[in-house]
């Protein structure tokens, strides 16, 4: 059972930073832009990259989020604020588009194999009868926090106002005197710096392929969707769920059901319980379990 | 034909088949299909399935045919209370999974390794096999224009761009949105279903790797290239697309580069043209003709 809590919480994790900056970033754009977990997976690869360049990790780290900030910022204005005018689909079929090129980025300039940040690898401790390693604490702290920061700007500063605001009503806000582009931008900024912050710590975890923007795609969706898309912190609700759901799937004993003593499914079937969940939900709360649009400022 | 290029023209042929399908349902109703491939899989584990059980091969289409009606009934009802973009996703989603099962069922599908040696079609006629099939698909290519032209300009047709255009003024209007999407759906699926099955024949094998999600971004990019909500422009996409991603391998032969270029090259064709078609030419090549004769 605590065993059970700890791979829900760690694999929560790896998804919430992303999940949130989707749904946050989908709150003042209206169009879920899937090229976020690409994003991901740049500023994984960048902070690697700085990181062999003889930078120390926590302002490899850094750099490699702002670095993405950056990037996501020139992608908004370049490919997505131009297919907006046209259409919220053709913008979302654009981010996939994106996404492909980045993933394909990838393969010609880091290859197919997995790469690693070179940290100090401890070996894992037991704590309640559970194998936990340092890194996974320690990230698992970090997300912590970064979520915390986040929900503070938005909740506590006349900045983070300013964004529900927009987010709530543009017209209204522009009406206002409050800058929407401006607010735009940085929010398109933020969510670049935490999706790439996620990628960040998945690394330190783990490894990261090129294909982990494809693998996390629809786990994030999930999240997001499940979460209500453009409410931030329901998406972290929506990692958990879709993190137990993987977790239960793959660690339930379906041998009772079929009449044998033990029978499991094989862990391939885990993304399967994410995006069953996700179909599901669509199906009975086409907007979510939490839904978005907030009464008040 | 050197047998290489009759090769091209025949997956041309069933990739212009595919374009026809999301045309009808992206192009013409506005219906966002991500999971495109599904429909394609439905074709092409029917015909796998049926030759793995040794049943007659012409069960084939007839196992084919029911899944994809599933199929198509199931997505329409998704798209019931979705709106475009949840739909995409969910879309997307279920074409995933359907790999997931394709690939772990391995009782039932033959798991990773899939299933193959499919009956070739028309090896009896060797050598002239390759043109032969090639001439099959290309009538059932001009076939599925035929349906997709007569539909698309049928009153019904104006119901299906009426429902792209202004869904409350269909709605307004008496169109029952409901029914005319589940009838697009279940049609597109049939074809793209019928591409599928042509596929398995002529691969002779049939695995989870065709279901991948980069291959529905591929008829994406046919039907984008082409000319969305234009028939003859997304089977000319199909061509264009299927040409140039048969010349990578001579590219990468050519300039001597690394073997992950031909994989990373694919995808960014798809990604690419994509992109740049809908930033610089969202129409395609070929417009959508407004206006123009209807069968009434």
């Amino acid at each position: 059972m605590v065993q059970f809590i700890f791979d829900t919480l760690f694999r929560a994790a790896d998804l919430a930073l992303i999940a949130v900056a989707l749904s946050a970033v989908y709150s003042l754009i209206r169009f879920p832009n899937v090229a976020l977990v690409q994003y991901a997976v740049v500023g994984a690869f960048v902070g690697m990259a700085l990181q062999q360049q003889g930078v120390p990790i926590v302002p490899a780290v850094l750099l490699a989020s702002l670095l993405v900030g950056g990037i996501a910022q020139v992608f908004n204005a370049v490919i997505f604020q131009r297919l907006l005018r046209l259409d919220p689909a053709i913008a979302l079929i654009g981010s996939l588009a994106l996404s492909m090129v980045l993933s394909a980025g990838f393969l010609l300039g880091f290859g197919p194999a997995a790469q690693r940040f070179s940290v100090q690898v401890a070996p894992a401790t037991r704590v309640f009868g559970v194998r936990v390693t340092e890194m996974q604490v320690l990230t698992g702290g970090l997300t912590v926090a970064i979520l915390i920061a986040f929900a503070l700007l938005l909740f506590r500063t006349p900045l983070g106002r300013e964004m529900r605001a927009v987010s709530t009503n543009p017209v209204l806000a522009a009406a206002t005197g409050v800058n929407t582009a401006r607010v735009t931008g940085l929010v398109v900024f933020l969510s670049g710096v935490i999706a790439a912050l996620g990628g960040a710590m998945l690394a330190l975890r783990g490894s990261v392929s090129i294909d982990m923007g494809t693998n996390m795609l629809l786990p994030v969706f999930a999240a997001a969707i499940l979460g209500g898309l453009g409410n931030a912190f329901g998406a972290v609700f929506g990692a958990i769920v879709i993190a137990a759901a993987e977790t239960l799937i793959t660690n339930l004993n379906f041998g009772p059901i079929v009449g044998q003593d033990h029978v499991f499914l094989p862990a391939s079937y885990a993304p399967a319980a994410s995006f069953a969940l996700l179909v599901a939900v669509l199906l009975f709360r086409p907007r979510g379990i939490f839904v978005s649009e907030v009464t008040r400022v | 034909m050197s047998d290489f290029l009759i090769h091209v023209i025949s997956v041309s042929c069933i990739y212009g088949i595919l374009a026809l399908s999301l045309n009808l349902q992206a192009g013409f109703t506005g219906l966002m299909n991500f999971g495109l491939i599904a429909m394609f899989g439905c074709g092409v584990y029917g015909a796998g399935l049926v030759h793995r059980f040794g049943l007659p091969v012409a069960l084939g289409p007839a196992l084919a045919l029911i899944l994809a009606v599933l199929m198509g009934l199931f997505l329409a009802r998704l798209g019931r209370r979705l709106s475009t973009d949840y739909w995409g996703i969910a879309t997307l989603s279920i074409a995933e999974i359907a790999r997931i099962f394709a690939t772990n069922l391995e009782p039932l599908t033959g798991g990773a390794q899939g299933i193959s040696g499919l009956p070739l079609l028309f090896s009896g006629l060797r050598p002239w096999d390759g043109a032969a099939r090639l001439a099959l698909f290309a009538v059932i290519l001009g076939v599925a224009w035929l349906i997709c032209e007569r539909l698309v300009r049928s009153n019904f047709g104006l119901g299906m761009k009426l429902i792209r255009e202004e869904p409350q003024l269909a709605r307004a209007l008496g169109y029952d949105i409901d029914r005319i999407r589940s009838t697009v759906m279940v049609i597109a699926s049939v074809i793209a279903a019928v591409a599928g099955v042509l596929y398995a024949h002529y691969l002779s094998f049939v695995g989870p790797e065709l279901l991948l999600a980069p291959e529905t971004f591929l008829i994406w990019a046919m039907v984008i290239i082409g000319g969305i909500a234009n028939n003859r422009g997304v089977i000319a996409g199909a061509f264009a697309m299927q040409f140039m991603m048969a010349y990578v391998p001579f590219v990468k032969d050519y300039f001597a580069l690394p073997s992950d270029f031909v994989a990373a090259a694919r995808l960014m064709l798809s990604g690419g043209v994509i992109l740049g078609f809908l930033l610089l030419r969202p129409q395609g090549i070929f417009p959508e003709r407004v206006g123009g004769r209807h069968d009434h």
